[in-house]
């Protein structure tokens, strides 16, 4: 048995959200995460799954504090993380960084590559001044399989898949421990989002880095994730290592999901 | 019999003082009646244009430059393509939000189709709409019919969509990646309910997606677009079996489907050329891993297969990888 925790411990979250409209002012509450635990060790991936509504992206919106948690813990390295403030908060921001679905929403238009890849080391008074931070940021492009030319264009100049090795280029230039990874894939076209699963897999690999993928795609649950939580309504009904999960779904809901899932047969 | 909807080398693009910019190029297929045809490519491939092409529906500056599309042997030409539109070619789109009305309730906007193709009017054409429903399987439907669109689900709305294309009886269905803003649960419904109707009325279908899972699950047929060209035309157990396009083959190969466990996903270097950087040669021959100095003539097409099971494929290497 390991003693080291688990670099991230989520437990008995909670997140309501009040409902329109309840009789006589009455107020009723909507519960998107019910009481949702789980634990990612370092070095591996968990992936959360489920349908639109159940709940994922929620949860993965609380671990980076970009909402408020009703209820619940969450300990990153042991030590708790909600209701963090000031310069503790933004040490543990620099740790948890995310990479979303759609490139195309989430790089500032009116920013060149150079300053979005930047704008974190920046934040976090990274490196002695912009000329190493540059260099710095041409250095994690190439390692994204990005020209360098492409410090100083802006983000339309370039495809989806580029524009998604641009944010994950940013969400490292922090030197992050933990990714969360919002439907990375689901954005792109076929013959590139095999590059950007090879990406990913290849820096987790090298940096020993650990995710939380959020996914409804479970085709790249299989080839990224160790381990997979389902999610319904809210709850997790099954969890367990991919290759269970996937050879010998328990939940009646698991079994809908993996036999909805087109299959090439070959 | 001719074919539901035949096109014939259709190029799109458009004209000014430098000349022609061509962004689809020498698209042919066809799809008979009771076929689902599959379209596959990626974004910029062309698929949409083409399909767009059909309704007379092309944005400006875009227009048809060269080519024919007949629906059943009519001509489609700028004059006759707005009354086609509805009555013979119905097109279902990726995001039924935007294709529905937000300010008409669901019931409304059915009846109006029902009005304008149907000739029934007020309760008749209510009832009928309410009756459409319900053969798309939307529970509770004389309740949805008095709901606006944001008051259904994605899935629901999609099922709108399709019957509105089906009230019109229209002869051939272009449905473009109907079923990729939903759930894979919610897919699996979207795709048995278009093979039903499709068995029962007999219509032909262009089914356009990216997801090659997909077309193996539905179509008949497909053809597999690339860089505003066919790169591959051909039955789906083909297609699948015994790819003849280095393109399609790669395609596959990354699929994650595929994956070895502990090897890296087999991926396509590169990515896909915008229309500014197409030549006149193969658009694929940057990222193709048998490419040679020939590719950069115009690509031949080449016939595999049998008389009965045609392959085409648009490759200077064909004879090197099928």
């Amino acid at each position: 048995m390991s003693t080291t925790p688990p670099m991230l411990d989520v437990r008995h979250l909670v997140k309501q959200f009040p409902k329109r409209g309840g009789m006589f002012g009455k107020r009723e509450v909507f519960t998107a995460v019910d009481d949702v635990s789980f634990q990612v060790n370092r070095g591996t991936t968990l992936a959360l799954v489920g349908e639109s509504g159940s709940g994922k992206s929620t949860v993965g919106m609380m671990l980076l504090g970009l909402l408020e948690t009703t209820s619940g813990d969450v300990l990153y390295e042991g030590r708790p993380v909600i209701g963090l403030r000031g310069p503790e908060r933004l040490a543990l921001r620099r740790k948890l960084q995310v990479v979303f679905q759609d490139p195309f929403a989430s790089l500032n238009a009116r920013m060149t590559v150079a300053e979005l890849v930047m704008e974190g080391m920046r934040v976090h008074k990274m490196y002695a001044n912009d000329a190493e931070r540059r260099a710095r940021a041409q250095e994690l492009l190439g390692q994204v399989g990005m020209p360098a030319h492409a410090l100083d264009r802006y983000p339309h100049e370039f495809s989806g898949g580029q524009r998604q090795r641009i944010a994950i280029a940013r969400a490292l230039s922090v030197e992050p421990e933990f990714l969360v990874l919002d439907e990375p894939t689901s954005a792109l076209d076929v013959s590139v989002q095999s590059q950007v699963l090879n990406l990913l897999r290849r820096l987790q690999r090298e940096r020993g880095l650990t995710y939380l993928f959020v996914t409804h795609n479970l085709a790249v649950v299989d080839y990224l994730a160790d381990e997979v939580c389902v999610m319904e309504k809210g709850k997790i009904i099954e969890r367990g290592m991919v290759e269970d999960v996937f050879d010998h779904p328990q939940h009646v809901t698991t079994q809908r999901l993996l036999a909805a899932v087109p299959k090439v047969e070959m | 019999m001719p074919a539901v909807l035949e096109i014939d080398k259709l190029r799109i693009g458009w004209t000014d003082s430098a000349g022609e910019h061509v962004i689809v190029d020498g698209v042919s297929m066809s799809i008979q009646a009771g076929e689902i045809l599959g379209i596959v490519g990626e974004s910029g491939s062309g698929k949409t244009l083409s399909m767009l092409a059909v309704l007379g529906l092309l944005p400006a500056p875009l227009t048809v430059l060269g080519g024919s599309i007949h629906i059943s042997g009519a001509p489609v030409t700028p004059a006759t393509a707005p009354g086609m539109r509805g009555k013979r070619a119905a097109m279902v789109f990726q995001d039924p939000m935007t294709s529905l009305n937000p300010v008409f309730t669901v019931g409304a906007q059915i009846a109006e189709a029902v009005t304008l193709h149907q000739g029934l009017k007020g309760r008749a054409a209510m009832d009928a709409a309410v009756d459409a429903l319900r053969k798309v399987q939307v529970p509770d439907p004389e309740r949805r019919a008095k709901q606006y669109p944001h008051e259904l689900s994605g899935g629901m709305r999609q099922r709108v969509m399709i019957e509105m294309a089906l009230a019109c009886k229209s002869e051939v269905l272009l449905a473009d990646e109907p079923t990729t803003a939903l759930d894979v649960t919610v897919q699996a419904q979207i795709l048995q309910l278009l093979r039903q109707l499709q068995q029962e009325t007999g219509m032909a279908i262009a089914f356009i997606t990216h997801d090659l899972a997909v077309v193996a699950e539905l179509c008949d047929r497909v053809v597999v677009m690339y860089g505003g060209k066919v790169f591959e035309s051909t039955d789906v157990n083909t297609l699948f079996a015994q790819p003849g396009h280095p393109y399609t083959q790669a395609l596959l190969e990354s699929l994650p489907d595929r994956a070895i466990p502990g090897q890296p996903l087999v991926s396509i270097p590169g990515q896909p050329p915008t229309s500014g950087q197409r030549g006149s040669g193969c658009p694929f021959k940057s990222r193709c891993r048998v490419a040679i100095n020939a590719c950069d003539a115009p690509l031949p097409l080449v016939q595999l297969g049998t008389i009965d099971k045609p392959q085409l494929v648009a490759c200077h290497r064909v004879s090197e990888v099928a």
